[in-house]
């Protein structure tokens, strides 16, 4: 078994069935199932967190607070303006998403469903969407298109930088989408590499193969703890740039 | 290798209908609790500031009323008993005035009870030396009294009167 099965065992999606409608074909899959664990977590655990009284789950709800009101105050307000606070939710919710679907990929027998293309992608074209829908619900159809290119561009240079733009507003979104995904993939292949590497230097001699192991483990968890910090960073980062290109659209001064 | 990065789009479509509605129905049952707790605690916090903001001024408001208030009347307990002393100093030489009137007036009425047990005395000294002194007269005359000597006396005495006032002259020639 090559490190090509290993890698794609432990990082690609693996699906069990299909559900076919139409010219849809919806799989039924890992990643989907961890999907489904975080919606489960976010829909149940959070309002129960949130609506508790206890004194004993305080500090899991000020955890929550605290990063709802660093969103507001540090994301989502300075980026979108006071209009923005109706967009809050969208934002914490795709915080809070992102989030929990980086830490399932740390659990045990867990997938890394962000670490997937296609969910990425997903979660980018709703960034799209929103990005286009927040700047027409702004400045009108016509407004948004207008200001597309930037003001003080001579009038012969529009037919080239109006498809510049609209390429470009598609870019920053693929450019998300690939930033997460290569994000959550990269750590899983250095982790897979650093315990292939005992395996390669065991292939020498039995002796090798154990010297190497403890400097492997060590560095396999150095990479589990920058993981952690990457699921956080990387939900931090996604919902930032969306909070700045949303922002953009909304103002385009 | 390719399956790393050929996106699936079934399950992209579960993440959009997934995250899309995560979104509508979060932001019912937990963000709009939550900013509605957080939004109360804020206006809590607020309203409670502008309290103590409004307390404390109104305290230093009432600390300079009472201040002016102790002033006054430290300023009306001194001229009270400014004016306290000021009466009972007139007062004092009023009280001192009228006793030594009153004095002066028992020493004079004093001195004339003297005076005037003074005189009843030397009056009365003086009757009953007058009187003695006739009495030892009238003794001293009636042992002496001898009728010729007396009568040529008297005639001397009346001749001299009748000299001297000659409208008395007895008619007797």
């Amino acid at each position: 078994m090559g490190l090509k099965e290993i890698l794609e065992h432990h990082v690609v999606d693996h699906v069990w069935s299909w559900i076919v409608m139409g010219p849809l074909r919806l799989p039924l899959s890992k990643h989907l199932l961890m999907m489904g664990i975080a919606s489960l977590i976010l829909l149940t655990v959070f309002p129960a967190l949130i609506r508790s009284r206890s004194a004993a789950l305080a500090p899991f709800r000020a955890m929550i607070e605290m990063v709802v009101l660093f969103l507001r105050d540090e994301v989502v307000i300075p980026n979108l303006g006071a209009k923005g606070a109706g967009y809050l939710g969208y934002f914490s919710t795709l915080f809070f998403f992102i989030l929990i679907l980086n830490l399932l990929g740390l659990v045990p027998y867990g997938a890394t469903a962000t670490g997937n293309l296609a969910v990425t992608g997903g979660l980018a074209l709703t960034t799209f969407a929103l990005i286009n829908f927040a700047g027409i619900k702004e400045q009108g159809l016509i407004g948004y298109f207008g200001h597309m290119v930037p003001k003080g561009v001579p009038a012969w240079l529009y037919p080239l930088l109006f498809p510049i733009e609209l390429i470009g507003l598609a870019t920053k979104t693929f450019a998300l989408c690939i930033r997460l995904f290569a994000n959550m993939i990269a750590g899983h292949i250095v982790i897979l590499s650093f315990i292939s590497f005992i395996f390669i230097f065991g292939s020498f001699g039995v002796a090798i193969g154990l010297g190497v192991a403890p400097i492997s483990v060590g560095l396999v968890l150095f990479t589990l703890l920058l993981e952690l910090f990457v699921a956080f960073l990387q939900a931090y980062v996604f919902v930032f740039l969306t909070a700045i290109f949303t922002g953009a659209a909304m103002h385009p001064h | 290798m390719e399956a790393l990065i050929r996106p699936e789009f079934g399950l992209m479509f579960w993440t959009i209908a997934c995250f899309v509605l995560l979104a509508l129905v979060l932001s019912k049952t937990a963000w709009r609790p939550l900013m509605q707790a957080v939004e109360e605690r804020e206006r809590a916090i607020k309203s409670d500031l502008h309290a103590a903001e409004s307390s404390r001024a109104k305290a230093e408001k009432l600390r300079a009323e009472l201040d002016a208030q102790m002033a006054a009347m430290k300023a009306e307990v001194r001229r009270s008993m400014e004016e306290a002393r000021i009466s009972a100093e007139k007062e004092k030489d009023i009280l001192i005035a009228a006793a030594r009137k009153s004095a002066l007036i028992i020493i004079e009425a004093g001195r004339k009870e003297l005076d005037a047990q003074r005189q009843e005395a030397a009056r009365d000294l003086r009757k009953r030396v007058a009187e003695l002194s006739v009495m030892a007269a009238e003794h001293i005359m009636m042992k002496q009294l001898d009728h010729r000597a007396n009568t040529d006396l008297a005639s001397k005495y009346l001749a001299e009167l009748e000299k001297e006032r000659p409208d008395l002259k007895l008619e007797c020639e």
